[in-house]
């Protein structure tokens, strides 16, 4: 249900990088995001194809790689992956206890939310500005 | 929405950026950096004033706002309160809880299933923070957005209630890894549910076991005390 503003964040994240970037169309979002995060990626991906309309971002492909999260003891080595359920937002916790050692075990990863890459066109001859701002 | 922070974390690494050409950007932007941005914000500025907050989440029906107006009138005569009241439409909880006569915020989300940090910050502009000790953030009745959108609360008190059937911690796990406190409330009906409250306890210490959980009845006033000392508002 929180898809939509995320999807919100997103694009103004992105028309801000259009904007300093000075591109002119946007073709491709690469997203990373953790599976803890109970996304939808389908609803994400329709929030953000209703959000982009009539924006430089219209008609770009969204791309979402699912990173996992592990289980970590906080005493020794032990560590597992988190799997999910039936459905990508569905997932049970385990014990959080160690298994090993009895230590509790904490969460890590998997909650990433990041935009790694995106893909644009340069902006045209009549609007050329350098696109390699320095910072 | 406020605006949203685009700081490369990686320096732009521009593959091709002729004119009218394709080129990629290669990035580090976290989607929920402001959010995250603004409650860090919030919660110094709480703290700056000694102001303690504790943000309430748990479902439609669980019997948050009952248990908020149950420990302001034990803890009223000792602390400064005040509660800013998130809900989807209406204002009902918010007058309930100011029939306890402290200052109440109501913030209306809308088409949002949860409150943000930003809709916190202004509220917080809206009560008088330098005279209060206390704010109870009652979250929107959900169990599943609240999580992911940190507030600069310092406590997190989750609500379940033993009318929500037996499984409602294990469908429900990231509710529970951040709370410091979990009540489940209603237990004078839980013979009547079937539910055994004492299941749902060990449910809760298997995902997290640093939480204290207590039972509570707002009717009859069960556990308000101890859920009042396990959020320790009372050590200042």
């Amino acid at each position: 249900m929180h898809e939509f503003a995320i999807a919100t964040s997103l694009v103004e994240a992105l028309l801000e990088l259009v904007k300093k970037q000075s591109a002119s169309k946007v073709l491709e979002v690469h997203l990373s995001v953790g599976k803890l995060r109970v996304l939808s990626i389908d609803q994400l991906k329709f929030s953000y194809e209703i959000l982009s309309k009539g924006t430089a971002l219209e008609g770009s492909l969204l791309d979402v790689e699912e990173t996992p999260g592990y289980a970590r003891c906080t005493n020794c080595h032990y560590a597992e992956k988190l799997e999910t359920d039936d459905f990508s937002f569905h997932f049970s916790l385990p014990q959080m206890t160690c298994p090993q050692c009895g230590a509790n075990l904490i969460l890590e990863g998997g909650d990433e939310c990041l935009i790694t890459r995106v893909r644009m066109i340069a902006p045209s001859a009549s609007s050329a500005v350098p696109t390699n701002e320095p910072r | 929405m406020v605006a949203v922070d685009i700081r490369l974390a990686k320096p732009v690494e521009v593959v091709t950026s002729a004119e009218g050409e394709v080129f990629d950007v290669e990035l580090e932007v976290n989607i929920l950096r402001e959010n995250e941005r603004l409650a860090e914000e919030n919660k110094s500025r709480l703290h700056s004033k000694g102001v303690h907050a504790v943000d309430v989440m748990g479902s439609v029906g669980s019997g948050k706002t009952s248990l908020i107006k149950s420990m302001i009138s034990q803890l009223k005569k000792d602390l400064r309160i005040a509660v800013i009241e998130g809900d989807v439409t209406t204002t009902i909880d918010s007058d309930i809880i100011s029939s306890e006569g402290v200052p109440t915020v109501q913030v209306n989300t809308g088409k949002e299933c949860h409150l943000d940090a930003n809709l916190i910050r202004k509220a917080l502009d809206r009560i008088p923070i330098d005279r209060l000790d206390l704010i109870f953030i009652e979250n929107v009745g959900n169990l599943i957005c609240p999580a992911e959108f940190p507030l600069g609360s310092d406590r997190r008190l989750v609500v379940i209630s033993v009318t929500e059937g037996p499984y409602m911690v294990v469908k429900h796990p990231m509710m529970f890894l951040g709370a410091k406190v979990v009540a489940i409330n209603k237990i004078d009906v839980a013979a009547a549910m079937g539910v055994d409250p004492n299941k749902l306890s060990a449910d809760v210490a298997r995902l997290n076991p640093k939480a204290a959980t207590v039972h509570t009845s707002c009717r009859n006033g069960t556990g308000i005390k101890e859920v009042i000392e396990k959020l320790e508002l009372k050590n200042r």
